[in-house]
């Protein structure tokens, strides 16, 4: 990606003021720029539920994951970001109004592909709604009640019940089933 | 449940365009609002002094109203 639109593609997200947007094409433009330099990354945790579920849940930080198994080197992360006049770092930066974070490695367990949105400046991966679903369930209950965790739950499962974000149940099923979470109970309807 | 979709659906094959995401966006937010009624953004994080020093003492950005979507 050349410079010239780096630089406009800063200006929009900078001037965007719909958090949800704001953060789908921050993840467009990070997930491109890394891309070039051979890494994957997907979106996770709320901001990945707030694209699918458009649920006011997210705050104002991006956590993005990498897909691959290894990550950059901190130089090359610190000259990426660097292109976009990022703060901070290593792991996390303050740019174009909004915080973003890289984690680390991605922990998935279902065996469904990633969520595509085309962003404006590439695509974005998402999180697998399977594991969103299973994980926000499990946050919800453990290690202690979490309302904002059930709530999000509570609506990642609408959207997917009426269709809006397809969901393989079987597969939620599996992923509630596996020892990192054993709460096949805690993710049926009560 | 067996409802016609009023619009495009987020895909587990393939990916689905900008355009119709944020088509898609004031029906989602009107489902999920059907559940979880309001702002659900948690109160607190370890974020929040940075968060909040970023967005004016909030946690981020104010959402879009969902007759704005």
């Amino acid at each position: 990606m050349d410079a010239e639109k780096i630089k406009s593609a800063l200006a929009d997200i900078t001037a965007e003021q719909d958090p949800t947007i704001k953060s789908l094409k921050m993840a467009s433009l990070c997930s491109a720029l890394w891309a070039e330099h051979g890494v994957e990354l997907v979106v996770v945790g709320g901001s990945a539920i707030e694209i699918l579920t458009e649920g006011a849940y997210a705050s104002g930080d991006l956590d993005m994951c990498h897909v691959n198994k290894a990550t950059l080197p901190i130089r090359e992360r610190q000259e990426i970001m660097g292109l976009l006049g990022a703060k901070g770092g290593p792991r996390n930066w303050q740019v174009a109004g909004m915080f973003v974070d890289v984690l680390g490695p991605a922990e998935s367990f279902a065996h469904t592909p990633y969520r595509r949105v085309q962003g404006p400046y590439g695509e974005v991966q998402v999180m697998k709604a399977e594991d969103l679903l299973v994980e926000r369930v499990l946050v919800s209950v453990y290690p202690g009640k979490n309302p904002a965790a059930r709530e999000c739950a509570r609506e990642l499962a609408v959207v997917a019940l009426v269709g809006a974000v397809n969901m393989n149940w079987s597969e939620v099923l599996r992923v509630a089933n596996l020892p990192e979470y054993r709460n096949v109970n805690e993710c049926k309807p009560s | 449940m067996n409802l016609k979709l009023k619009v495009p659906s987020i895909p587990i094959e393939g990916s689905i365009s900008y355009e119709d995401w944020l088509k898609g966006r004031r029906y989602r937010r009107e489902l999920s609002k059907l559940v979880a009624p309001g702002v659900i953004r948690r109160k607190s994080s370890s974020s929040d002094r940075r968060l909040k020093k970023l967005f004016n003492g909030e946690r981020g950005l104010p959402f879009t109203p969902t007759e704005k979507l």
